[in-house]
């Protein structure tokens, strides 16, 4: 039984992660009163691109041809690592806060050497944008997940997830604070409105479409799944962190089918928020998105130091 | 045009030749920088166009025309030069600088070299065209194909410490039109932008020498596909001016109805497309659908969604039925129902505005340096527009509002500028409507061309003014058509406005101007 249900965990992501953006791309559809491609979409271009054949700059290094492994490969650990339905797994090898942060930093790390490797002017622009977002998103994420961590006395995401005590009255103004500013990190780091447009054909506004630019065929099918799966394990991080409610807590058949239906649940409701935010505003301006991820730092910020005034 | 009005802009020793609304004359190659400087900073007259011709055969001489527009008096006047056993004339740029591009445009395609240039560097054609073969000159050979040269092309460079250039193009992820960009950039700051264009040069100018007169409007219709109607208004017009046409009541009423649904289709696909690159997409969807409409009205009135085949000289070949007359009325009324909507809704979108504002500013200074024309030079309060200032088809009989104008120069003042004369277009189509007179639409007999005639002809497309410069030669044929694009003009400005916003804001500035490749490269 162990065996299946990690065996449910490990595919959960990389299965589901292409429906989210299916999601997010029909509720945009819909809101600008278009049909919109069906939401199983991404499958079937994730299907298409692994079947053509690729193109690789003859100037392009190891790092361009390994890095959409590392990168996928990367999400798929986390993907393991993180709580999702049950939390009763208690990994504790790689379940913890920080070791889940920083290897999602190792998947950016080749991601943005990979967009420089090629020397392209685009890849270039690309990583150096990255780079810079991903620096100021960081401080953001960590005091985010620290709040939770602190509430709860321990960093191992399971134990965390297990707790389900965070939206209790002591803490519940803290909670909302941390997932706010964690919210801003996810559109940061997933390459969402305001920060980037994952739609736009425009080469010099683009972010994470610059970086695979250069890339085509199976490795760009890899890049976009992987970037999928970021996004899920943002999406399960905020549902489960957050808000751990419906998650099985025992080795039981019902808990573990509702507790992935309320998973569903809850991210599908996060990708209709980010669905809305694409429809309704604008993107911003660049130099603008420091002083959103600030305010993602500052409201973390405010939330570490509310539990640490209710702790003492 | 009142010739006594316009007495004040000579000394009165010109031998004036008067065709229409056209005076040419005469003036010393060593007179003409004292006597156009004059014109322009005197006598506040625009220069609109230099063109050159090849006489060589009849009169042995390259001319070269300089043409100045009187607005309000819809007239136009044209010294012109005669280069006798020179390739070389004055350059007028050092005095008037929107001079620049055309005559590095001569220098390219006459071989005329304009003394003084600062800039020796060819225009439109490429390094893989042979620098000793001009093609608009007579005895060009345009059937056959020259050798493949190579040449270089120097692009202006910026030295310093972090500073690194990306290239742009010519082919973009979108599907526009190849153009290449080459940004000198510290961090994400634009230090200098220089365009490249020339890559969709297809040789029109000399194509309208080699082809047959109904082959010749066709053509004018593709000079800038998105303006076919207005293009090919223009060179109707001057076609009517050669023959002394004058086209019925019904038919310049009719034009008027199609070039500004024209301007509506236009300017609905491009407030949709700046609401689409900042990442409104609420307000891109629905402008596109708007614009679609309009596309849709002019195939079913037309046959052509894009205002196609319709002028002839004389006039036009496609009436308004008086069953259709009421139904594209009340379309337009509820087309504007959801427009005032859509523009609602983004006006209370703060990040959108905030992405518009204070983006690709351009001074009034620099408008008026480079002459800038349109929706670019509208923007920062200029109220030129050739359908007042020099009135043509119905535009002097319908009461056109206000021109529409912003005062701050950027992206945000160029999207209002579109959204005002959307307003504007529905009022004078729905006038224009109204009081449309019974008649025919196309002049019944077209007299030969005047012989070794000049004609000019402006329209105020969508982008801004249109201008065609037609020559006749002594048998009464078509001997040279110079149509210059609104886009020839506004280019140079897109640098300018580039420089001091961050790379990403880019796309959003050239959007804003929305010029056109192909008409620019002819």
């Amino acid at each position: 039984m162990m065996i299946f249900i990690w065996i449910l965990q490990l595919i959960c992501v990389p299965a589901l992660s292409p429906l989210c953006m299916g999601i997010i791309k029909k509720i945009k559809a819909k809101l600008q009163n278009r049909v919109g491609a069906s939401i199983f979409q991404p499958y079937k271009d994730i299907w298409k691109l692994l079947h053509k054949d690729e193109v690789i700059s003859t100037d392009a290094s190891w790092v361009f041809r390994f890095a959409p492994f590392i990168i996928f490969a990367t999400t798929i650990v986390i993907g393991a690592s993180i709580p999702l339905f049950a939390s009763f797994l208690k990994n504790t090898l790689t379940g913890d806060l920080l070791v889940v942060v920083y290897t999602l930093a190792l998947g950016t790390f080749f991601l943005a050497l990979a967009g420089m490797d090629t020397g392209s002017a685009f890849g270039g622009f690309g990583s150096s944008r990255e780079m810079t977002i991903s620096a100021l998103a960081e401080g953001g994420l960590i005091l985010a997940l620290f709040t939770t961590a602190l509430s709860i006395g321990t960093t191992n995401l399971f134990v965390i997830s297990n707790a389900g005590m965070l939206l209790s009255t002591q803490f519940f103004l803290s909670t909302i604070l941390a997932f706010i500013g964690f919210f801003i990190v996810l559109l940061a780091e997933t390459g969402r409105f305001p920060f980037d447009n994952p739609a736009t054909h425009l080469e010099l506004t683009m972010i994470h479409e610059a970086m695979i630019l250069e890339y085509s065929g199976k490795r760009l099918a890899l890049m976009e799944w992987a970037a999928a799966n970021k996004f899920f394990i943002f999406a399960a991080l905020g549902a489960n962190l957050f808000f751990p409610y419906g998650i099985a807590h025992s080795v039981d058949t019902q808990a573990i089918v509702i507790g992935i239906i309320i998973l569903l649940i809850k991210i599908f409701i996060l990708c209709a928020i980010v669905g809305i935010i694409e429809s309704t505003m604008a993107k911003f301006r660049f130099f603008r998105l420091p002083d959103l991820l600030i305010t993602s730092l500052i409201l973390s910020a405010l939330a570490i130091g509310l539990i640490q005034m209710q702790i003492l | 045009m009142n010739i006594e009005k316009i007495k004040q802009y000579f000394s009165g020793k010109e031998k004036l030749t008067i065709y229409e609304n056209v005076v040419i004359f005469e003036v010393s190659v060593s007179n003409i920088l004292a006597f156009a400087s004059d014109l322009r900073n005197n006598k506040n007259l625009q220069l609109k166009f230099i063109t050159a011709t090849d006489e060589r055969k009849e009169n042995g001489c390259f001319k070269i025309w300089y043409v100045f527009g009187i607005p309000h008096e819809h007239g136009f006047i044209i010294p012109f030069i005669e280069l006798k056993n020179t390739e070389q004339f004055p350059s007028l740029s050092p005095l008037i600088h929107n001079a620049w591009n055309y005559e590095r445009k001569i220098k390219t395609f006459f071989g005329l070299d304009p003394v003084g240039h600062q800039d020796s560097r060819g225009i439109i054609l490429h390094e893989n065209w042979p620098t000793d073969i001009y093609p608009l000159r007579k005895d060009f050979d345009w059937n056959n194909r020259p050798q493949e040269a190579s040449g270089t092309y120097q692009f202006q460079k910026v030295d310093g410490e972090g500073i690194y250039e990306i290239p742009v193009g010519p082919i973009h992820a979108g599907i526009i039109e190849p153009g290449h960009f080459r940004f000198s950039v510290a961090g994400e700051e634009i230090v200098l932008l220089e365009s490249r264009l020339g890559f969709t040069h297809k040789g029109s100018e000399k194509l309208f020498e080699t082809l047959a007169l109904n082959e010749k409007i066709r053509l004018s219709e593709k000079i800038s596909g998105d303006s076919s109607f207005s293009h090919s208004l223009a060179f109707c017009q001057a076609l009517e001016q050669l023959s002394d046409t004058i086209p019925p009541k019904r038919a310049t009423y009719l034009r008027v109805i199609y070039a500004e649904l024209e301007r509506l289709a236009n300017h609905f696909g491009d407030i949709g497309a700046m609401m689409l690159d900042t990442g409104f997409n609420f307000g891109g969807a629905h402008s596109a659908r708007l614009r679609e409409m309009i596309m849709q009205i002019n195939e079913r009135l037309t046959g052509n969604r894009f205002l196609r085949g319709i002028n002839v000289c004389g006039g036009i070949s496609k009436d308004i039925e008086n069953r259709e007359k009421e139904k594209l009325s009340e379309e337009l009324t509820s087309i504007l129902k959801d427009f005032n909507e859509i523009i609602h809704i983004a006006e209370n979108s703060s990040s959108l505005l905030n992405r518009l504002k204070g983006t690709g500013e351009l001074s009034l200074e620099t408008i008026i340096e480079h002459s800038a024309t349109g929706i670019v030079a509208k923007a920062v309060g200029i109220t030129d527009d050739a359908r007042v200032d020099f009135p043509y088809a119905a535009y002097d009989e319908l009461e056109l509002d206000k021109i529409a104008i912003e005062q701050s120069g950027d992206a945000y003042a160029r999207f209002y500028v579109r959204i005002k004369e959307v307003y504007a277009s529905i009022k004078i189509i729905k006038d224009a409507l109204k009081i449309l007179p019974d008649g025919l639409i196309c002049a019944k007999n077209i007299s030969p061309f005047k012989k070794n005639a000049v004609a000019i002809s402006v329209v105020e497309g969508w982008r801004g003014e249109i201008l065609y410069f037609v020559t006749t030669d002594a048998d009464g044929i078509i001997e040279r058509v110079a149509p210059r694009d609104p886009s020839f003009i506004n280019w140079s400005l897109l640098g300018h406005a580039g420089v001091h916003n961050v790379v990403p804001d880019f796309p959003l500035i050239n959007k804003s101007f929305n010029l056109s490749y192909t008409g620019n490269d002819l």
